[in-house]
């Protein structure tokens, strides 16, 4: 295993560069074109540029984030049949969102990493192999970690995507391009749609109606995640269902058993399920 | 000796750039594929497709070719794309209000011409869709269309040897996904460029208009042409142009995607291209005349909130305005473009 603290100072050896000492002036000449040179060969690492210069070998990971599909604390099953805010008996039957655009943060040092921006993923609650996300991150001690709920407005209007973003994904609007950042579907007797059926696909990427949300998550008290290379870390964040149904807006599905377009709704419920995350362990 | 140091200094960045840019240059053409120019016609705007996204190439232009003429795309094989996007009507559905879809189903619009599709960034009459690439899902996925699922599409084409050695043609290996049908789908339609009319010839000196189609063309830029653009013969704008809603459809157009109640009943401005072979008229198709065209805009324009105020007075047209209107209106049929063998359906 590599010392964390070389990389950390070899990380470093471009801001020592910039920092270096005004010179006399043919050595100021060629230090200036010499940090051109380094600006215009580094300009191209696009894939880990805002990793500080850090480059894992392709395909790599050194952290691993489990979402778990839950309802209050106790993890999701299709088969139950759950009480939400409201008092209004549900279950779910589709329970899918999309998270990218993964920042670590550590508030110490005022350093945000962006991690792997090129990446998207489709946590759905039916396939739990979607729900480790693996990433390659900086070694360094965070204590908050951020990401987007959902799909940037640059994918939603760059054509056709693949992978996670493949429209054939079924999280995708054809007659109105767009995706859907989140689905909650289910049913409930207190629906008036046929069968009992309530659907929420959140999605609107621009203007008034985004509904994009980007929460910024605590680890629990005291803990950092110390990510080092070579190792593998984890962070187990929670996905709670019932923070659909409230706080900021009220989300009765009596009221309001459906939402599957961008829109002022649409917005309410991202504000709402914004908050439906929770780190509950760090593990090194 | 400061400006040796100087020059030699810029020779070196110079080529680093050089170096540079073509180390960056992202290539996504495949190897063995040949490029397809895209011809800009003289008298055409900058177009706002993307080409570097989307590289045309003759191999992905002929599987989109293919592809579009493919019934296999529709749930029971019966819906290609050409069955609504017929090329001697310039891709309308020729005589049809509304297009026919899976199981005896109607569409709710008149389906629209598909040429010059490089200059538009937004589809559909309501502009709900915002890239080309993205257009072939609405009509492949629609209940009343051609009533497919996009995993079943792919699993179908997967399972055929001719597909499969086409994309590898096309995009270096013969794996199938939805990424690379729609990108070569949009290679086929945006090639389909209309730029051969009469018209034409005449804006690059080949021809000249007969006094009576001068005196139409006089009208028509005195009367359409703000709405109705040249060279593309629409402005791509959205716009209420006077049109009662429809009881039946209650189509708010444009509204339905903004949720902004200013943009109720506003349609995107068609091409006047290839007006005469495009009949029926306006997104529910409800005039199958230009003298109801014509009625419509001298004296049947409703007035609204949201009415475009170029037409808060209607547009008079005396007979003799329409009688060269409809002469000008001649010289805009492409009959290249409806009868060139490259977008034809292939053999």
């Amino acid at each position: 295993m590599i010392p964390s603290n070389n990389v950390r100072k070899s990380g470093m050896s471009i801001e020592n560069i910039i920092t270096l000492p005004t010179m006399k002036k043919p050595h100021l000449l060629f230090t200036s074109l010499f940090i051109s040179l380094i600006a215009i060969v580094s300009s191209c690492s696009k894939e880990y540029s805002a990793n500080g210069g850090y480059k894992p070998p392709a395909d790599s990971f050194n952290l691993s984030i489990n979402f778990t599909p839950v309802v209050d604390t106790i993890k999701l099953s299709f088969d139950s049949s759950y009480t939400n805010f409201w008092k209004e008996p549900f279950n779910v039957t589709y329970f899918k969102f999309y998270v990218s655009n993964f920042d670590l943060i550590n508030t110490d040092s005022n350093r945000i990493y962006h991690v792997n921006p090129d990446k998207y993923f489709l946590v759905d609650a039916a396939d739990s192999t979607s729900w480790s996300v693996k990433l390659a991150a900086v070694p360094f001690r965070y204590n908050r970690i951020s990401f987007l709920i959902g799909v940037d407005s640059i994918k939603n209007v760059s054509g056709a995507q693949t992978g996670a973003l493949d429209p054939a994904k079924g999280m995708f609007w054809t007659w109105n391009s767009g995706y859907i950042m989140a689905k909650l579907e289910g049913n409930s007797p207190v629906s008036s749609l046929t069968n009992g059926k309530f659907e929420y696909h959140i999605g609107g990427f621009s203007g008034p109606d985004n509904a994009l949300r980007k929460p910024t998550l605590l680890f629990p008290y005291g803990q950092f995640s110390e990510i080092l290379v070579g190792s593998k870390s984890t962070i187990n964040i929670n996905a709670n269902v019932q923070a659909w149904f409230y706080n900021p807006h009220d989300l009765k599905i009596k009221e309001t058993p459906s939402c599957t377009t961008p829109g002022p709704l649409a917005k309410d419920i991202s504000e709402n399920y914004s908050k439906m995350f929770t780190v509950t362990a760090i593990t090194n | 000796m400061r400006k040796q140091l100087f020059t030699i200094a810029i020779i070196i960045l110079m080529v680093a750039i050089a170096v540079q840019v073509n180390s960056c240059k992202k290539n996504d053409s495949a190897p063995g594929t040949s490029a397809l120019t895209f011809k800009v016609p003289v008298n055409f705007p900058t177009p706002s497709f993307d080409f570097k996204g989307n590289p045309i190439t003759t191999q992905g232009f002929e599987l989109g070719r293919k592809l579009f003429y493919d019934g296999l795309l529709s749930k029971d094989g019966n819906f290609p794309c050409s069955s609504c996007h017929q090329q001697f009507a310039a891709f309308i559905t020729y005589d049809h209000d509304f297009s026919h879809g899976f199981n005896n189903q109607f569409t709710t619009r008149n389906a629209p011409g598909l040429f010059n599709l490089a200059w538009q960034k937004e589809f559909q009459w309501d502009g709900g869709i915002n890239h080309l690439e993205l257009q072939p899902l609405a009509p492949i996925t629609a209940p009343n269309e051609m009533a497919e699922d996009i995993n079943h599409v792919i699993a179908k084409l997967s399972a055929d040897a001719n597909y499969k050695s086409m994309f590898r043609a096309a995009f270096g290996t013969e794996e199938i996904n939805s990424q690379r049908m729609l990108k070569a789908l949009a290679q086929f339609m945006v090639m389909l460029v209309s730029a051969n009319s009469k018209y034409d010839k005449i804006q690059r000196g080949e021809a000249s208009f007969t006094s009576i189609e001068q005196s139409g063309y006089t009208t028509f830029q005195a009367k359409c042409s703000t709405c109705h653009k040249e060279p593309l013969f629409t402005d791509l704008s959205y716009r209420n142009n006077g049109l009662t809603l429809h009881p039946q459809l209650k189509d708010y157009g444009r509204m339905r995607i903004t949720h902004n109640s200013a943009d109720s009943i506003k349609f995107k401005v068609p091409s006047l291209r290839n007006i005469m072979i495009t009949f029926p008229y306006m997104h529910d198709a409800r005039f199958y005349t230009l003298d109801q065209v014509f009625n419509h805009y001298a004296g049947g324009v409703v007035q609204s909130s949201t009415l475009d105020p170029l037409l808060k007075n209607g547009i008079p047209l005396s007979p003799t305005e329409r009688f060269n209107l409809k002469a000008f209106f001649r010289t805009l049929t492409d009959s290249t473009f409806i009868k060139d063998g490259r977008f034809s359906q292939p053999q």
